[in-house]
């Protein structure tokens, strides 16, 4: 159980430790705060996004322990002691990922807001099973909503991505 | 025309991409300033009440509480983003008119301070009964939202071209349907967002805002400010689609919050105070009535409207106008009738939404079309061809359209689709439906009456021309103005994308812009980017001349080299050619802008639909349903369209997707519900449904060549003239699958289930057998609802 | 949005879990997930005092095969359940009831437990674990106790849970059914709760329906089983005439329009047809 301090008006807070990206974080939250908020305000890691803060629209995707997870729904204190990616632990020494840079190339960003939750999920997806089907594509991303592209450059580019390609057919 | 362009036409990645996609780039809500406060509002809970009494002295008293503001504390002009209907305050006074509607706001240390601090104000409300139905909102006897309009009339419209009674006396067929739509709402992902700071007596306001210039207009007249006292800036932007066009709440409150405190303060709004804020598309009760000769060319048309404009007026005086305006546009005729109200009900307001006005009413025409078809056994592809405009014509409420080639979407559309074998083969419960649509590129008149042009643009090239950038107020959101811009920048330059910078949408540096709305920022903004680009250009081949020792007619730029046209020899890089400018003449700057002509007839009204150009396109869709539950599996869409040339191919038809997305959503599966309070019930993502990846069929997207001479390089919009078919083309192929007419949106798999149940019902009843099969221009068995009027030939 | 304060606890063992909550009563909510928990805190309809988190619960976290039956901890989340090489084996269908429940994001938060403890008439696991025969163990610092699943639910949204209890595992036993499907009808492709649901499990011999549960969700303010539809199919051979019959409902289902009624008598003769013709699927 992380350290609790209780401060002079009674409010307590928790010590935890949160592997964000590889980095440790050690970070001071009451019970009630959210993960996504943590990662935001304290850790200034401002792309994960609030967009429903409900779990429906996955703007705030972050990998926990490698999953995609609706970081809004995850208080900072479950998370204490696991390893989170956001999407700024994607690209490598600011190298972009390959599904980063296929995101580009298909337009598959419009306004951009959906786009950081929508990599993560599709990261992990094409960790887990490097080969997908279109419906297996899309069912990894049926909880990144998007308003923007009607998800066809989106799935495009996960497919080419899959396929070891970052630049679309018709090129 | 050439079509040998280096920039343009191709599709370059987008300029912000490695920022959006490392999660780098910052949109409001993503900004933190140093002494910053949080800021809410606190709204009301009822949907029409008169204020007795606000108390907040116990909110004051909460530790963290920094401001506690109500109509007291601040300016009381009213505002709108009408200037013919200025009738919102920043804080009510009097009365609450919807269930959101702004009483106070609170600036704290944090955010969850914020909403503990709006609970304990105290509200004393008198509860007054609400006009909760649009459709009877004008009655006699009914709850006056604001009592100096009378029956509830926020916009009277009755406008007649040509003589439409004599045009439908002389018509083989006359008929009329009803069709009746429902209250969507844009819901961007990125919530609205606002940080207010006061520096002495300048404000800056960082906005999620479609239009800093239109911000910055009404925020400096609501605080009685010189223009040039209010900075706006737009970060990076998470989606508008028309919702964020005016300012809220978030700016007037926050900027009095930020004032107060003397700290800066960010003000927001969830997810669900997003839906009660609103400003999105008007629920429309809408009557057709068109006369076609024994082909099926329409003759006339009569439109008579009826639209719910909720509380406030919002951009809704243009959206009553636009519903009528643009439905002449896709085919020919010369007589037409339009009649509407907009009126005030107390629910949210709404506004303008991806499409503004016209969808709906573009589904009551498309839906009323084919059940003319039918009426006359023609096929709705052919029905749509006979009556397409044609290019270089002049609609009858005085719209000039240059170059259109309507006709040639559907025809490619046709055969993209496999129209015509599918028409003859698809069983029943399978359906193909097509519609057109148009709109306009941008606004020929700004949303207040103003002569300044309505783009602007400066090009810096820098000193030694290994970068130009580009300073425009357009705005970026999502569309991909940024890049397109850039490219055209370029384009006309005659230097590379690549070495493109830009600086867009922030008052104080950048020039004038009306910003994203009416779809005008390829066209308009552009436009003046052409003209900047080509005066660096003209600087530069003469820069060049003087080096080359040519003259500077002979002399071309393109791809970043500057050359002879007519002999081979040395060329000069821009790089070399722009320092050298910057040596001899200082700096290498480019400067244009953008005035639409004179547009339109001069009758009540006729500004409104004004455009120097019209996109046109064709959508076909086809679906399959499940007869017994009604649901709709949507299995390909296919969409042609005529927007000029094409600047970015990628994005255009990101465009396109993205507008028959919100189209689609519309049609079957979006709908805003309200209890008998007058209080939303599905203000969030699990009940308000976006379609999500797995709802989307295979789309293909297509543009006919052309040209439209009015517009820098022939472009055109298509941002929301995709969107305008698409709920005509779901109603279309549902009708064509079931053979009976769901009359009213959302199309919803429970209204369909039950439409087919009662067919079956009254089938059996008459004791009729059911044709499995139809053959082609065999008569369709019509809804007994909705049997046609047969004119008495005169 | 705001989370209401509350006191955090994190017990290492379901023994310190049963203490604490034995000790609070109901001032305490279990968080399993968080997917419904935290959902209800945010839009203010819970607000507890005490946050029990079984996170450190590792062993209710397995799903292994035991003799008699199979055994699925109560903290598995719903991709876990659907990835489970175990389950898809043994009974596809409950995999295949997890991958519909929501988003892949929802899925790899949400557990099995959550779902069924939530107790609302539209939850995705509970129809088929009762169409399996499932039973649950619930245990406290009094002691511990299992049911049939199906007996766990009555009323509107409630259930037998007792102050102090948590569910620690669902199993499966191991059973002669050959077939079992969930059907479910949501108004968009994902992320979209059961308008209505069917959850069937049969037992097939030759061309005659032996053994048949009919599990019904969304149709009543509790997940139903259609005791009377069954006993009309039992014994009776497979044809057109039986699934049609089937689908009549003859029990009431209180509060539904004609549109959620058509619904479950759709969902219940397809589920039926699949079951009898593609197994656990």
């Amino acid at each position: 159980m992380a350290q609790a301090i209780t401060d002079k008006d009674g409010v307590k807070r928790y010590l935890i430790t949160l592997n964000v990206n590889g980095d440790v974080h050690t970070v001071l939250v009451k019970g009630n705060a959210i993960l996504t908020n943590v990662l935001r305000d304290q850790l200034d890691l401002t792309g994960t996004k609030k967009g429903c803060e409900l779990g429906d629209c996955g703007s705030c995707t972050v990998l926990l322990d490698g999953k995609p997870v609706d970081s809004c729904l995850v208080l900072a204190v479950e998370a204490d002691g696991r390893r989170i990616t956001t999407i700024e632990g994607v690209a490598e020494n600011g190298r972009l990922d390959a599904i980063q840079q296929s995101m580009i190339n298909h337009a598959a960003v419009q306004c951009g807001y959906c786009t950081p939750g929508m990599v993560l999920s599709a990261k992990a997806l094409l960790t887990r099973n490097p080969h997908p089907s279109e419906q297996e594509v899309r069912e990894a991303i049926s909880g990144n909503l998007c308003r923007c592209t009607g998800y066809v450059h989106i799935v495009e580019a996960v497919l080419a991505t899959a396929q070891g390609r970052v630049t679309p057919d018709d090129h | 025309m050439s079509d040998n362009h280096s920039v343009i036409g191709r599709s370059v990645p987008r300029i912000d991409g490695p920022e959006k996609v490392s999660g780098a780039a910052k949109y409001t809500g993503d900004l933190k300033f140093p002494n910053m406060l949080y800021g809410k509002i606190l709204t009301s809970p009822h949907a029409h009440a008169r204020i007795l009494s606000i108390d907040t002295s116990e909110a004051e008293r909460l530790p963290g509480v920094k401001a506690v503001i109500t109509h007291k504390d601040v300016p009381t002009l009213k505002y709108g983003l009408s200037p013919a209907r200025w009738d919102e305050s920043i804080f009510c006074s009097d009365k609450v008119r919807f269930v959101g509607d702004k009483v106070a706001a609170v600036a704290c240390l944090d955010e969850d301070t914020c909403y503990k601090a709006l609970k304990l104000i105290k509200v004393e409300y008198e509860v007054l009964p609400a006009a909760l139905d649009f459709l009877h909102a004008m009655d006699e006897g009914q709850p006056q939202v604001h009592e100096e309009y009378a029956r509830n009339i926020n916009t009277e419209i009755h406008q007649e071209f040509g003589d439409v009674a004599k045009a439908l006396a002389e018509a083989h067929h006359v008929r009329t349907d009803t069709f009746v739509g429902q209250r969507t709402y844009q819901s961007p992902i990125e919530p609205h967002s606002a940080i207010s700071m006061w520096d002495a007596e300048k404000l800056t306001i960082y906005s999620s805002t479609q239009s800093p210039h239109y911000f910055q207009h009404y925020i400096a007249r609501e605080f009685d400010m010189p223009m040039g006292d209010v900075r706006i800036i737009k970060p990076y932007l998470g989606g508008g689609f028309g919702g964020k066009l005016e300012p809220t709440g978030l700016e007037f409150a926050g900027a009095v919050l930020a004032k107060l405190t003397g700290r800066p303060v960010r003000t927001f709004y969830d997810r669900a105070e997003m839906f009660a804020h609103n400003r999105g598309r008007h629920a429309q009760y809408m009557e057709i009535t068109t006369g076609v000769d024994k082909n099926g060319k329409i003759l006339a048309a009569k439109a008579n409207f009826l639209m719910d404009g909720g509380a406030y007026t919002s951009l809704g005086i243009a959206s009553a106008y636009y519903a009528g305006a643009l439905l002449p546009l896709t085919y020919e005729f010369d007589n037409y009738q339009f009649d509407m109200f907009r009126v005030y009900t107390n629910l949210p307001a709404c506004g303008a939404q991806r499409g503004h006005g016209a969808p709906q009413p573009k589904y009551a025409f498309e839906s009323h079309l084919d059940n003319v078809a039918a009426d006359l056994g023609i096929d709705p592809m052919d029905i749509r061809i006979i009556n397409a405009r044609r290019p270089n014509t002049v609609t009858p409420n005085d719209f000039r359209v240059n170059s259109c080639k309507i006709k040639e979407c559907l025809e490619r559309v046709r055969v993209m689709s496999d129209w015509d074998e599918k028409k003859k083969n698809l069983p029943l419960g399978r359906g193909i439906g097509v519609a057109t649509g148009s709109f306009v590129t941008g606004a020929g008149y700004p949303i207040y009456r103003t002569d300044l042009p309505h783009a602007a643009a400066f090009i810096k090239v820098c000193e030694d021309g290994t970068a130009a950038t580009l300073y425009t107020g357009s705005v970026d959101i999502g569309q991909g103005s940024d890049t397109v811009l850039c490219q055209m920048a370029a384009e006309a330059m005659g230097y590379r994308y690549e070495q493109m910078k830009i600086v867009a949408a922030d008052t104080e540096i950048t020039p004038l812009d009306f910003g994203a709305y009416a779809s005008r920022q390829t066209y308009m903004s552009g436009a003046a980017v052409k003209q900047a680009g080509e005066e660096v250009k003209r600087q530069i081949l003469e820069m060049a001349s003087v080096m080359l020792g040519l003259p500077a007619d002979d002399l071309d730029c393109d791809d970043g080299k500057i050359f002879s046209k007519s002999r081979n020899g040395k060329s000069l890089s821009f790089e070399e050619v722009a320092r050298k400018h910057f040596v001899l003449r200082g700096p290498l700057l480019g400067r244009g802008s953008y005035t639409p002509p004179k547009l339109g007839g001069s009758f009540k009204g006729a500004a409104v639909g004004t455009s120097p150009a019209y996109s046109f396109g064709a959508q076909v869709g086809e679906v399959a349903i499940d007869e017994e539950t009604g649901e709709i599996t949507v299995v390909g869409i296919w969409d042609v369209h005529d927007c000029g040339k094409v600047i970015n191919p990628r994005l255009l038809h990101g465009q396109v997707h993205g507008a028959l997305y919100m189209g689609m959503g519309e049609a079957v599966w979006e709908e805003v519900l309200f209890d008998d309070k007058g209080r939303i019930k599905n203000a969030e993502l699990a009940n308000y449904r976006l379609l999500t990846a797995l709802d989307m069929p295979p789309i293909t997207s297509e543009v006919v060549d052309s040209y439209e001479p009015s517009g820098p390089w022939g472009v055109k919009e298509v941002g929301e003239g995709a969107t305008n078919p698409t709920l005509g083309m779901f109603s279309n192929a549902i009708f064509d699958a079931m053979g009976v007419r769901v009359n009213s949106l959302p199309l919803s798999y429970e209204k369909v289930w039950r439409a087919l149940k009662e067919k079956r019902e009254r089938e059996e009843d008459a004791g009729r057998e059911r044709d499995a099969k139809r053959g082609a221009g065999a008569p369709r068995e019509t809804d007994a609802a909705t049997q046609p009027v047969y004119a008495t030939p005169s | 949005m705001y989370v209401p304060d509350f006191e955090y606890h994190a017990p290492e063992t379901v023994a310190e879990a049963c203490a604490i909550l034995a000790e609070l009563g109901d001032r305490a909510t279990v968080l399993a997930g968080g997917t419904d928990v935290l959902h209800k805190m945010k839009v203010g309809k819970l607000a507890p005092e005490h946050l029990v988190s079984l996170k450190h619960l590792d062993e209710l976290r397995e799903i292994r095969e035991e003799p008699g039956r199979v055994v699925i901890g109560a903290l598995t989340s719903h991709n876990q359940i659907y990835t489970s090489q175990l389950l898809q084996r043994r009974y596809l269908s409950l995999p295949m009831a997890a991958h519909t429940m929501a988003s892949n994001q929802i899925c790899n938060l949400g557990t099995v437990g959550g779902n069924i403890v939530n107790g609302v008439p539209s939850a995705d696991l509970p129809p088929i674990l009762i169409a399996l025969d499932a039973s649950i163990r619930l245990v406290s610092a009094k002691g511990e106790r299992t049911m049939p699943l199906e007996d766990f639910f009555w009323g509107s949204a409630q259930t037998r849970m007792e102050p102090g209890e948590i569910l620690t595992e669902i199993s499966i036993p191991d059973q002669q059914t050959t077939g079992s499907t969930y059907l479910k009808f949501g108004l968009r492709r994902s992320g979209a709760l059961a308008v209505a649901a069917a959850a069937v499990s049969v037992r097939v011999s030759g061309d005659t329906l032996h053994g048949v549960r009919i599990v019904l969700a969304s149709a009543a303010p509790t997940v139903l089983r259609v005791a009377e539809a069954e006993r009309s199919l039992i014994g009776r051979r497979i044809d057109d005439e039986l699934l049609a019959q089937a689908s009549r409902p003859r029990d009431s289902i209180r509060g539904s329009a004609d549109y959620r009624r058509n619904l479950v008598a759709v969902l219940t003769k397809r589920a039926l047809k699949k079951a009898i013709d593609e197994g656990h699927a």
